[in-house]
């Protein structure tokens, strides 16, 4: 099963042309110890797309995601960069091809010890050969993209939850990757903060032409920027959607798939029972 | 069981990554961050100078008030200096001032790296291509290495006032005749196996915190789990191994 983001937009000066798929999911096998997570997991996304990955708490979405920026191996399958596979390489290959990606994670994971010129310096001072005036006009850049250029000497302690998740994007996007990948980045947000960031993603994709790809759980922030999707099952353990969120709200054919989009309660059958395997992950994964 | 072997097998693993990140760092693969080193330096010298004083002022005083009491019986009082000044500078010191930093120093290490884990800081490097143990680790084995024989010479300083406080206040020995018996007793061999068990006492303490704090578990319990984890287990590597230097010491009749 396999699905693809749609188009390219315009605009995308860092992403030199190619034919192969920015990123190419196959097979992919999830597990937690001899817990079985996720598998069947296949999906592409090309230059410029917005995708989602859905599905409810603890089906594997973030796991997924980690996978795929290769903070975790998966149990089989293949992760593919423009058709180099991630895994199947050496640990300069595997670097290379991560110093592609910008991530913004759940907690925004800012370094605390560090202001947020600092944050968004870092990875420009390793990912680029900018020199330090470089490096400090560039992450001043970013900032102000997210309009936070006159916190550049703050630390994270001191920003609100909001902020935090912007100025996260802003080191995520510094140093121009073709593809962003984004943890939950409108969890804990007000719906204003919401969508607030959700412009800015979209501002994003059109500035600098990277993929996006996201987790969420915001049916609002879903509908409004991704234009393609997979929807995971904790209960099969097997992607049960493909498509964009307005096409999988609007055309839902799995019971769980219409239960999530239209927020309705789940039938008898499908079971809310909690289930054993689940837990064993959300421990597991701690 | 099955835990264990796996425990020691990332211990293992962990260690090798030092050797290779040093490398790595020594030939430019691999960032150092100079103001974490110097933030950290600072943290473990200056900033913990007065409690390795204090402590280490109060043993020498205990040695002297415990030596004091058996050696007036014989009417060798003026021996407590040996007593303190070779107990001081061959073991107390550098003990006590290793238990001290793994209190203080390898605690607060594992708290900040657990803290660091829990929040996806060491996810947001590693995803940059970063070497954690080089970028993390490094600064602060260096730190505390380097400075560790720095506080031991404080602490010997402090050790020994000890002794003469007591010795000069109740044993009514003259301050030059207490220092004249400890110039005696110390040679600079003590010394330097003191100066030398404090370094390796202070990589101990380093890789202790970092260790435990870099594998945390990811919530508020696994920080603290991390920092019980780090000061016992470093504590008990320190009085280990001051037992094997011990051991070492006498077989090469040092």
């Amino acid at each position: 099963m396999e699905a693809a983001g749609t188009g390219p937009v315009e605009g995308h000066a860092n992403v030199p042309a190619t034919d192969e798929p920015l990123l190419e999911v196959r097979s992919l096998v999830m597990r937690f110890g001899e817990t079985l997570v996720q598998e069947g997991v296949s999906f592409k996304v090309e230059v410029g797309a917005i995708f989602a990955i859905m599905g409810v708490s603890g089906c594997g979405k973030s796991t997924l995601l980690r996978q795929v920026i290769g903070l975790l191996q998966p149990a089989g399958g293949q992760v593919l960069y423009r058709g180099t596979d991630y895994w199947a390489g050496d640990i300069a290959v595997r670097t290379k091809l991560r110093s592609g990606c910008g991530m913004l994670f759940q907690s925004a994971a800012l370094w605390s010890s560090m202001t947020l010129l600092e944050n968004v310096c870092l990875p420009l001072e390793q990912l680029t050969k900018f020199d330090r005036g470089q490096r400090e006009a560039r992450a001043a850049e970013v900032l102000g993209w997210v309009e936070l250029e006159k916190f550049g000497a703050y630390y994270p302690a001191d920003l609100s939850g909001g902020m935090k998740k912007r100025a996260g994007l802003a080191r995520a996007i510094a140093a121009a990757p073709p593809l962003l990948l984004l943890d939950e980045p409108s969890s804990g947000l007000d719906p204003i903060s919401s969508k607030h960031l959700d412009d800015l993603i979209l501002d994003v994709r059109k500035r600098t032409g990277a993929a996006v790809v996201l987790v969420s759980h915001e049916l609002p922030s879903l509908l409004a920027i991704a234009d393609g999707g997979i929807f995971l099952d904790a209960d099969s353990k097997r992607p049960i959607a493909h498509g964009s969120p307005k096409e999988l709200r609007d055309h839902p054919e799995h019971p769980t798939v219409r239960a999530f989009m239209l927020r309705e309660d789940l039938p008898a059958q499908q079971g809310n029972a909690p289930d054993p395997n689940r837990r064993e992950q959300a421990k597991s994964s701690k | 069981m099955q835990g264990s072997v796996s425990n020691a097998l990332r211990a293992i693993s962990f260690l090798g990554k030092i050797p290779l990140s040093t490398a790595a760092l020594l030939t430019g693969g691999a960032r150092f961050p100079r103001r974490d080193f110097g933030r950290v330096a600072l943290q473990c010298s200056a900033l913990a100078l007065i409690i390795v004083v204090v402590v280490n002022l109060l043993v020498g005083a205990i040695l002297a008030f415990v030596g004091a009491v058996q050696l007036i019986k014989f009417g060798a009082g003026v021996y407590v200096a040996d007593l303190v000044g070779i107990a001081v500078v061959r073991e107390m010191a550098a003990v006590m001032t290793a238990v001290v930093m793994a209190g203080r120093t390898g605690a607060s290490f594992a708290a900040e790296l657990a803290t660091m884990q829990t929040n996806e800081e060491v996810d947001a490097l590693e995803v940059l291509g970063l070497d954690t143990v080089a970028y993390l680790v490094l600064p602060r084995v260096f730190a505390l290495t380097l400075i560790l024989p720095l506080l031991y010479v404080y602490g010997c300083i402090a050790g020994l006032s000890g002794g003469l406080i007591v010795a000069v206040s109740m044993m009514n020995i003259s301050t030059p005749a207490y220092l004249d018996r400890s110039v005696e007793a110390l040679t600079s061999v003590q010394f330097a196996l003191g100066a030398s068990k404090s370094l390796f006492f202070g990589a101990l303490v380093a890789l202790t915190g970092c260790y435990y704090g870099l594998y945390a578990e990811r919530n508020a319990a696994g920080v603290g789990l991390a920092t019980t984890g780090a000061v016992v287990s470093a504590i008990v590597g320190v009085i280990a191994l001051d037992a094997i230097f011990a051991f070492c010491a006498n077989a090469l009749g040092v």
